[in-house]
């Protein structure tokens, strides 16, 4: 956290005694989260069920998010520069430090592209892009730009696929007052880790190939606590987002398709899909989101990533500078294939359930700041362990996560 | 004499007429060209549309290059509060998402209601705002906010 610290403000440090980058037609713009969270309730580790809170133990599935101040969940910095190559061509690139990212503070290429503006209402972009799954997935790290500290994880932590190399469209009309965006996209991901559930990464080898399908292979749960993740690529990714509104509301639909590959899970091309619809609304002060998606993964493969359903709605009312919100939340698996009682044998997918009421209070630090606190309420449902790392010790139903940020852009 | 008294109040009116003008002038707020662009004038939400990228074009077809004023300007709150109608920020809240999503970028900023003037003067595809004291040939008037 410290190092992350530093970095960050020698960097800006240099932008701003420079103004190296003041030249006409390239833009330096960046963002900063500094957050720290704390959780009530540590889950159970180890195999033997447990009765007592370990204490002071990690909460979250990936373990950012622990029983005692943390720092590292939601701390980041990125850095973005545009550059006008002429009327027709810019260049736009992204540098992103995240403090979770541990060990390594360097700032890593986020994204980077070039646009080319073909007419008016049309854009073609090439090189790395954002994958826009979700609402805000293209801005999900720029915490000033939406309400929450953190958006539902509930929802966008089911996609592990960020970003994607290749090429997508920007079509755009304007009818009066409404617009309406349609954005094509085609590409493909490598080099992506995600987390996979605990209950699948047990043994070594962690995963046995059987060899008639189904069941595709023998899976065999680890510990609970057992933080893994997976490399894997997405090929042949397309799909679109369709979004209208005017500045005050935003309704929005996107459909992704890709062939999942995952090596240690013996997955090989397993066609993934995310379907989703969702709006916006920040009028007469009066925020409100609301977001629907289901992912779907062929038999098989969702051993290690789960068919899943989620939804959330956030109902904020801004008074002056304060934005008090209060969000719903809720994951639930999304009818896996049916797995004779044992979900670790047959490959199929564990389920992860949960809910969250979280409320919060944003406050506006003039132009381009804000900070943020949250009491979040999590339970998982239905005997699973939800986004946590393990089962909740007996007598307990819920975990509170409280947190607060500091978000700025420039 | 009264002749000359009758000339003297004209003279009184014209200036008064003059300086009321004037004063209008300097409460209003102006959308200006290039004195090359064809446009005779400019509507409000076409204005919005620009300044909020959602258009790069005048409406007639022809590309425009809009420019801000600085920050903190007075006259550039106003600007946004008269004609796109929305405070520093909301605007800044609405450029986070398309910067950092590589869908947008907000109009230069060139500084103040002389800059603004001169980098609209040399740009035949410019459009920007200005107090409108400042205004004189070397820019055409689309539009006056009052």
């Amino acid at each position: 956290m410290k190092k992350w610290l530093v970095s960050a403000l020698g960097v800006l440090s240099i932008l701003s005694a420079g103004q190296v980058f003041g030249v006409e037609g390239v833009r330096v713009n960046g963002f900063l989260t500094a957050g720290a969270t704390y959780a009530d309730t540590a889950p159970c580790l180890g195999n033997t069920p447990c009765t007592v809170a370990p204490g002071r133990g990690l909460v979250s599935q990936d373990g950012n998010i622990a029983n005692k101040v943390g720092f590292t969940n939601d701390s980041r910095f990125g850095l973005q520069i545009s550059a006008k190559i002429n009327s027709k061509v810019d260049l736009t690139g992204q540098l992103l430090s995240r403090a979770r990212d541990n060990n390594d503070y360097a700032m890593k290429a986020n994204w980077a592209f070039v646009t080319y503006h073909l007419t008016d209402p049309l854009a073609i972009r090439a090189g790395k892009l954002k994958l826009t799954t979700f609402l805000i997935s293209d801005y999900i790290e720029v915490g000033y730009a939406y309400p929450w500290i953190r958006p539902p994880q509930e929802v966008y932590y089911s996609n592990p696929i960020s970003t994607m190399n290749g090429v997508d469209m920007l079509y755009r009309f304007n009818l009066g007052r409404f617009s309406l965006l349609l954005q094509p996209y085609y590409g493909a991901s490598s080099g992506g880790q995600a987390l996979v559930p605990q209950e699948v990464v047990g043994g070594v080898p962690q995963i046995q190939p059987n060899p008639a399908p189904p069941p595709y292979y023998n899976v065999v749960p680890s510990p609970a606590g057992t933080i893994a993740y997976t490399s894997f690529t997405a090929d042949s990714m397309y799909g679109i987002n369709v979004s209208g509104g005017t500045n005050a509301f935003t309704l929005r639909a996107g459909y992704l398709k890709t062939l999942v590959s995952a090596p240690a899970f013996n997955v090989t091309n397993k066609t993934a899909t995310f379907s989703s619809v969702g709006g916006s609304m920040d009028w007469m002060n009066v925020v409100l989101y609301a977001e629907y998606f289901q992912r779907r993964i062929e038999q098989g493969a969702n051993a290690a990533f789960p068919d899943q359903k989620g939804w959330y709605t956030t109902l904020g009312y801004r008074i002056g500078k304060f934005l008090p919100n209060v969000t719903f939340a809720k994951l639930e698996d999304n009818n896996n294939p049916p797995n004779g009682g044992n979900p670790f044998t047959t490959g199929y997918g564990t389920p992860l359930e949960q809910s969250s009421v979280t409320g919060g209070i944003r406050y506006e630090l003039g132009t381009g700041a804000d900070i943020k606190f949250e009491a979040e309420d999590v339970k998982p449902l239905n005997g699973t362990r939800g986004l946590l790392i393990g089962p909740l010790p007996a007598g307990k139903s819920h975990v509170m996560i409280y947190s607060v940020a500091l978000d700025l852009v420039f | 004499m009264v002749r000359l008294l009758k000339k003297l109040a004209v003279l009184l009116l014209v200036i008064a007429g003059f300086s009321g003008a004037m004063n209008v002038a300097n409460a209003a707020l102006a959308i200006i060209g290039n004195p090359a662009n064809p446009l005779e004038g400019i509507s409000a939400a076409d204005v919005a549309m620009i300044y909020l990228g959602k258009s790069d074009e005048f409406p007639d077809g022809r590309r425009v290059v809009a420019v801000d004023q600085y920050r903190h300007s007075p006259v550039r709150a106003e600007f946004y509060r008269k004609v796109v109608g929305m405070g520093p920020v909301e605007i800044k809240s609405y450029w986070s998402k398309l910067i950092f999503s590589g869908k947008g970028q907000p109009p230069q900023n060139v500084g103040g209601n002389e800059a603004v003037k001169r980098w609209v003067a040399s740009h035949p595809n410019g459009l920007g705002y200005v107090d409108g004291k400042v205004l004189d040939r070397t820019v055409k008037v689309l539009l006056i906010v009052p």
